[in-house]
């Protein structure tokens, strides 16, 4: 699905230009805070697969990735890192770029295992989705069936360091090619796929609105987009079960 | 709901909502979730939404050989993977008439029992969390890790470690191993007095799990719940013992019993367990180096092996209930169909619904983690 030449590319040493260029008080100032942004990462708690099982671990006593500033969030609006931990699901996937987008900007999303990366051993499984990456912008993979607390810890401390170089931006890539994201997740889910986020709007705030954020999968949607209604919630339960008093 | 601090109110119906328990969320054991229709802090119904970690692993094992499926099956509980393995291997020897070597059937129950007291760990650690207790949690893990460097320096996977093979066990035991089993057993029943002073004897969790989540025997055996669930209840049924595999028959352990059914009850008999499984570990260390010869069966070459034509039910005790498979075979190379009985959907999907309706929102993630569920195993 995805063209290889279009995923854009950071080589390792390149610094991307930041907005204080030139003025030496916004220059400090934006280091200082990809500096305190590094430090203090919060990870969201959704555990989607079974490398989640590797995370007690290396947040607990013996691997401890709080040394890194690292903790777990329970709430997807003050969570900084999503963490895709193994193989998604189409129905997994749908709840995970609802979180993805609820989470405020920056925010990383960082795929472990092999699953993520490829499909890895559900390869053939008519239920998974294969690429991460095609669904939403990856900041860092991984690879590992499952991989070792050490391989989750230092990856996390690769992603530190980007965050700290201002390598790791690809949540505007989401902005700046909603269109093939939105086009790739119609794929999946049907043309009638949509989200309570407005991400149209959010990249014209962000000032990432650019060519490929609209196109043939935006205008499908907006055809098909339904206002929001206030939520409710249907159990399916005609009478509620034997209440105690 | 503890009775003795509840007292009924009269809510006007604005008290009426629904909320979402899950997916992410910290009180559900991995992805799964509830909905649950609150009036005020009491639930008065739940339904339960999983599929989220479907995979189609039944259809999957239909496409790929027998020996490749041994790759796929622990997936299927991440928790405990042992039991999976070798129950599917069971049936593989079951269907090809393969006799295992005694030496194997002994390494496989030290596995086998080795996982149980990390899952164990695992879910007290989990259970003690959901009281605001994360002391527990915090050591169960870190304990929990000491036997996952044992099955690395075995089998070279902390989590997955595809050993258990067709016929027998990949390899022998290192040198030195099962000094080191016994330094962990060692180590680790040092550390159940401080588990029960920090948790067991603890009030904040007594008071938090007693007469929560009360299951009666006749509704256990109904629903087909097995394992520590349906022993909580007061039933003494156990595979191990009941129905035999490998050499347990060899072997002397007791069947944990308690009579209450509520979360506490399930938390005991965890508890007791663990401890009979340390038993069995301190059995199968003295015996094993008295028992020599081959560790594997020959089996034919596993690319082009043809099971003969027929079907297979074996059944395993795992941490969480009775697993098992049924295997059939149309004669070729493939399983024809592979049924997997996960021990977790009989208690994670209609008893977790049926125990919360009536419980109170804080005591929802108490009761799932009580029953142990695996959701994983509940999509498969």
């Amino acid at each position: 699905m995805t063209d290889l030449r279009t995923i854009p590319v950071v080589a390792a040493g390149e610094e991307r230009p930041s907005g204080g260029q030139g003025n030496l008080l916004a220059r400090v100032f934006d280091e200082l805070t990809a500096f305190c942004r590094s430090r203090s990462l919060f990870m969201l708690h959704y555990c989607t697969g079974c490398g989640a099982v590797e995370l007690p671990p290396a947040m607990t006593s013996r691997f401890d990735m709080e040394r890194l500033g690292i903790q777990p969030m329970v709430t997807p609006r003050q969570a900084d890192i999503l963490l895709v931990t193994g193989y998604v699901s189409t129905k997994t996937l749908k709840r995970i770029i609802l979180t993805y987008e609820q989470m405020n900007s920056p925010k990383y999303v960082i795929g472990i295992c092999s699953c993520t990366v490829n499909g890895g051993m559900y390869w053939q499984s008519y239920a998974t989705a294969k690429k991460l990456n095609d669904y939403l912008p990856v900041d860092m993979y991984i690879a590992g069936c499952m991989p070792r607390p050490e391989a989750v810890i230092s990856g996390l401390r690769e992603l530190i360091a980007n965050i700290r170089a201002g390598r790791s931006d690809y949540w505007r890539d989401y902005y700046r090619r909603y269109d093939h994201y939105l086009g790739n997740q119609q794929r999946l889910f049907g043309e009638n796929w949509q989200t309570p986020t407005d991400v149209i709007a959010e990249a014209r705030h962000y000032g990432l609105f650019g060519p490929e954020t609209l196109g043939e999968h935006t205008a499908l949607l907006e055809q098909h987009q339904t206002p929001l209604q206030p939520f409710e919630m249907r159990l399916g339960l005609k009478q509620d079960k034997g209440s105690s008093s | 709901m503890r009775p003795e601090n509840y007292q009924a109110v009269s809510h006007p119906p604005s008290h009426e909502y629904e909320v979402f328990f899950g997916p992410n969320h910290p009180g559900i054991e991995g992805n799964y979730a509830l909905k649950v229709r609150l009036h005020g802090d009491e639930v008065t119904a739940a339904r339960a939404d999983g599929g989220y970690l479907h995979r189609g692993f039944e259809k999957l094992m239909e496409g790929r050989l027998w020996i490749q499926n041994i790759a796929l099956v622990p997936r299927i509980c991440v928790p405990d993977p042992v039991p999976m393995e070798v129950c599917y291997s069971l049936a593989i020897e079951a269907l090809g008439g393969l006799e295992v070597p005694e030496r194997a059937q002994w390494i496989r129950v030290m596995q086998l029992e080795l996982s149980r007291i990390a899952a164990h760990l695992f879910t007290f650690g989990g259970n003690a969390a959901t009281t605001g207790m994360y002391t527990p949690m915090f050591w169960g893990i870190a304990d929990r890790d000491l036997i996952l460097d044992l099955f690395e320096e075995l089998s070279g996977g902390r989590v997955y470690h595809i050993y258990n093979i067709p016929g027998g066990v990949r390899r022998d035991l290192p040198e030195g191993y099962l000094k080191r089993v016994s330094d962990t057993l060692d180590y680790i029943e040092s550390r159940l007095p401080d588990y029960d002073n920090l948790m067991f004897t603890n009030q904040v969790f007594v008071r938090r799990a007693t007469g929560v989540g009360i299951m009666t025997q006749e509704q256990a055996l109904d629903w087909g719940v097995t394992g520590p669930n349906l022993r909580a209840t007061g039933l003494p049924f156990d595979v191990r013992r009941d129905d035999p595999y490998l050499i347990y028959d060899q072997l002397e352990f007791d069947v944990p019993v308690e009579e209450a059914g509520d979360a506490w009850a399930r938390t005991l008999v965890r508890r007791a367990e663990l401890k009979q499984s340390l038993r069995i570990l301190r059995q199968v260390v003295a015996r094993l180096p008295e028992i020599d010869g081959p560790i594997r069966a020959p089996i034919p070459n596993p690319l082009a092996w043809n099971l003969p034509l027929g079907d297979v039910y074996t059944r395993v005790e795992s941490s969480k209930g009775e697993l098992a498979y049924y295997v059939v075979s149309n004669g070729g190379d493939k399983p024809w169909r592979v049924h997997v009985r996960g021990p977790s959907a009989m208690h994670a999907v209609q008893v977790l619904e049926h125990l919360v309706t009536g419980a109170r929102i804080e005591d929802v993630a108490q009761i799932m983690f009580s029953l142990d569920a695996c959701p994983p195993e509940v999509d498969r």
